[in-house]
């Protein structure tokens, strides 16, 4: 069963698929060699005496407080779920703007629609979120 | 080529994975998870999937490390940064060598079958996704909105206790 | 699109459209009792669809394959994701009248926490949603999504009180439906790599073209098929998977428990019984000895731990392993045949489950919106403190013990029927031990129902203090109560519904 036509498949190489990864994999090997090379040379190169004012997290001010890990306020855990949440939302933008306007030529107005809908549950979550005062800091 | 950096890549994850599960320290543990996810997002790409290794990169490297990270540092510090020992591990290697065997002869034992038919390129994915899965993806903007209220009235219980 | 598309959707979404516009109205609004009373008009809206697209369904199959969704020409978007046949109608009316029972039960509960109230029932409409499509979902992806959407909602819900014990039940709740439904998704995968298909029509004729030695022809699709089978007994509450049931039960507010009781479990089952029917029809024999592996064992478990409860949450919690146990027996009794062998359509099997599941719901819900009224006054769920209930208050007391003798199946009432049906379906499927052993558990388990109204009854009262009772919660309650009655007394009707929607189902052999 093929419910809708007008699938229009790309033609697929994987070999120019391969040359443009190809780059980000050398880009990425240069990256983690250069920084790895750095943090190795000033190792191997740098003196070190080592006291205890040097080990603290700054070396002149005021002293860190008694443990480094204490609890941190509940704000930044809504914060962290509405990134997480709108940042999946943005994802989906991605395969759809590709396509959208191609289908819209062709005939199929469903992608732009189906995206209008999601858009438009995602915007009725940030007004719900902004009302409660989510997005403030202080309240 | 694409062997030895699939061999690469699965090394990697299952370090990763390791690590998560043998390490005494939380946040070392969501640390490993992160490796782990990325060399996943490095299989993805040897199978041309590059849409989901970026999904991969963006959403699970990025956010939901990042959401784990938030949990662990709300949560009581002092008994930090030690997690006590699980007595129960055997059990659990039992267990997931069990797991692995059943799921591992199943791929093995099962007749093999090609990639689907349709070539892993964004703009057919896109099309699929947003004709064919039309209904699914809908319902996927209730489920971030149910997550977002959840999360708001979760979290503002706690605010009100002080 | 076309406008018809969006009819053939429109039940669901317009419970989603109600569930949104009661948040927004909790935003503007400073009169709160008017959130639920919106909630219960909107949800007429859905109901009136479901009406006019069962009769617009005339003699097709699915709706999707009426003319009118052919007009223009081309297939609707929607064929292949969703399946609107007499099968989903059934559920679909089934969970909006759960859900509108469940929201005037709440009325008085959700008054008391001040704030949050419009949230409260919107996440109620949003797992109602959920259910609906659940229940019409014919393919993979919608299923998962759709069952995620029925779950993540009521475990915000369950979380809702301040409490520790709210929020423990919040937790378990979400960790346990985390790796239910991974497990689930796990198998799902399987499935797909082994037919290249989501599509439970697919799916049927892919199984059904492969022949082989092994027991359900092949180890991928036996290992998806057990995955998924794990995934959805984590739903319906079965044993061997039942170990988050008693907290949940315990720990979240009891309206929400009531709703998770019934609408969450019947969604389930219709998703269970579609997905099996229609999808693996093809290894029925292997399936069918798995489910009523479950079954016995569900029922067994259930009803002996209950025996030992004290708390009469977590006696229902018990109880309700007990009962998707018995559920469990119909879904096994649909096929017939040996392993390995081919497998015929008992269709008695699937239509006790039907009736079954309208019975259960009207007297759970029952049995709940009494221990909703009594526990908000007495703040007390030990089952001690029933104790002189009768004289205390009379009407919730006869109302309760009515439920709970229905819960046993003593003969004039509906779940007496029901198992009646079941047990009938089991031995025309070849499963008589299956029915001797659930006869059994139903004896075992007359004990602790009977027990609590033995202490109503038989014991002196701690106070004179009356327990009084708001009107949204008579009306829920006579609702109820009636609806259990009448299925009782006069089954005819449901059991025709059952029928009639069973016979849509389509069954690949």
């Amino acid at each position: 069963m093929t419910p809708i036509a007008d699938f229009h498949l790309q033609a697929f190489d994987p070999t120019v698929f391969a040359t443009n990864w190809t780059a980000v994999a050398i880009s990425a090997v240069v990256a983690v060699v250069a920084i790895g090379g750095m943090f190795a040379a000033s190792q191997i190169l740098s003196s070190r005496r080592k006291s205890d004012i040097k080990l603290t997290p700054y070396e002149c001010g005021i002293p860190p407080t008694p443990y480094a890990w204490s609890n941190i306020s509940v704000r930044f855990y809504i914060f962290a779920i509405l990134f997480l949440i709108f940042d999946v939302e943005a994802v989906f933008l991605f395969p759809w703007a590709v396509i959208f306007i191609k289908q819209q030529a062709m005939g199929n107005p469903i992608p732009f629609y189906a995206m209008l809908m999601f858009l438009g549950v995602l915007f009725f979550a940030i007004v719900y979120a902004w009302k409660k005062g989510a997005l403030e800091w202080q309240k | 080529m694409s062997w030895v950096l699939f061999i690469l890549l699965a090394v990697v994850t299952l370090v990763g994975g390791v690590g998560v599960v043998a390490t005494r320290n939380v946040v070392h543990a969501a640390l490993s998870l992160l490796v782990s996810l990325l060399a996943v997002a490095g299989i993805y790409l040897i199978l041309f999937a590059e849409f989901l290794a970026l999904v991969q990169v963006l959403i699970y490297g990025g956010a939901i490390i990042i959401v784990l990270l938030f949990a662990i540092m709300l949560t009581r510090s002092s008994e930090y940064p030690r997690i006590s020992d699980n007595r129960q591990w055997p059990i659990g290697l039992v267990a997931a060598v069990g797991l692995l065997a059943v799921l591992a002869a199943s791929f093995w034992i099962s007749q093999h079958q090609s990639a689907g038919p349709e070539s892993p390129a964004l703009g057919n994915l896109a099309n699929s996704l947003f004709t064919r899965w039309a209904i699914p993806f809908e319902v996927a903007s209730l489920v971030l909105l149910v997550a977002l209220i959840g999360a708001i009235i979760i979290a503002r219980t706690g605010e009100d206790e002080g | 699109m076309s406008l018809y598309d969006i009819y053939v959707i429109s039940p669901p979404l317009a419970i989603a459209m109600v569930g949104i516009l009661v948040i927004l109205l909790d935003l503007v609004v400073q009169r709160k009792r008017a959130l639920p009373a919106f909630a219960l008009v909107g949800l007429i809206v859905p109901t009136l669809l479901l009406v006019a697209q069962f009769q617009d369904l005339g003699n097709t199959r699915d709706l999707l394959e009426s003319p009118a969704a052919m007009g223009n020409g081309k297939a609707s978007v929607l064929l292949g994701s969703l399946v609107v046949d007499r099968f989903a109608l059934f559920f679909g009316f089934l969970v909006l009248a759960a859900t509108a029972l469940v929201i005037l039960a709440s009325v008085d509960y959700v008054e008391r926490l001040e704030r949050r109230q419009g949230e409260y029932y919107g996440l109620v409409l949003f797992s109602a949603t959920g259910m609906v499509l659940l229940a019409s979902a014919s393919e993979l992806v919608t299923i998962y999504i759709s069952l995620e959407l029925t779950t993540l909602p009521i475990v915000a819900l369950a979380a809702f009180h301040t409490s520790s014990k709210s929020s423990e039940a919040g937790m378990k709740f979400l960790i346990i439906g985390a790796i239910s439904s991974a497990v689930m998704l796990y198998g799902m995968a399987l499935v797909f790599g082994f037919t290249q298909t989501t599509d439970l029509t697919g799916i049927a004729s892919k199984v059904a073209e492969t022949t082989g030695g092994l027991s359900f022809e092949n180890l991928a699709l036996l290992t998806g098929v057990v995955l998924i089978v794990a995934g959805f007994g984590f739903k319906i509450s079965s044993a061997p998977f039942q170990m988050w049931v008693p907290d949940i039960y315990e720990g979240a507010p009891t309206p929400v428990v009531a709703f998770l009781s019934v609408a969450s479990k019947a969604a389930a089952f219709a998703v269970l019984i579609r997905v099996f029917y229609t999808g693996f029809f093809g290894v029925g024999a292997d399936w069918g000895v798995l489910m009523a592996i479950l079954a016995a064992v569900s029922m067994t478990v259930g009803n002996l731990v209950a025996m030992s409860q004290s708390n009469i949450r977590r006696l229902f919690g018990y109880s309700a392993i007990a009962h998707a146990g018995y559920i469990l027996v119909g879904v096994a009794a649909g096929v017939e045949g040996s392993s390995g062998g081919t497998a015929a359509f008992v269709s008695v099997g699937p239509n006790s489950v039907l009736f079954y599941l309208g019975a259960y719901t009207a007297a759970n819900l029952t049995a709940f919106f009494a221990i909703v009224v009594i526990g908000s006054r007495t703040g007390s769920d030990q089952i001690d403190d029933y104790a002189g209930m009768v004289q205390r208050a009379p009407v919730l007391a006869i109302v309760l013990t009515l439920a709970l003798i229905a819960l046993v199946g003593v003969p004039p009432t509906s779940i007496f029927i029901a198992k009646l049906y079941v047990f009938t379906a089991a031995v025309k499927g070849g499963l008589a031990w299956l029915a001797i052993v659930g006869v059994i558990n139903s004896v075992v388990s007359a004990y602790y129902y009977l027990r609590i109204i033995r202490v109503m009854f038989l014991q002196p009262p701690p106070s004179d203090e009356r327990i009084p009772m708001s009107p949204s919660s008579w009306v829920a309650i006579a609702a109820s109560g009636a609806a259990m009655v009448w299925m009782g007394v006069a089954p005819g009707f449901v059991l025709r519904a059952a029928e009639i929607a069973v016979a849509t189902l389509a069954v690949q052999t």
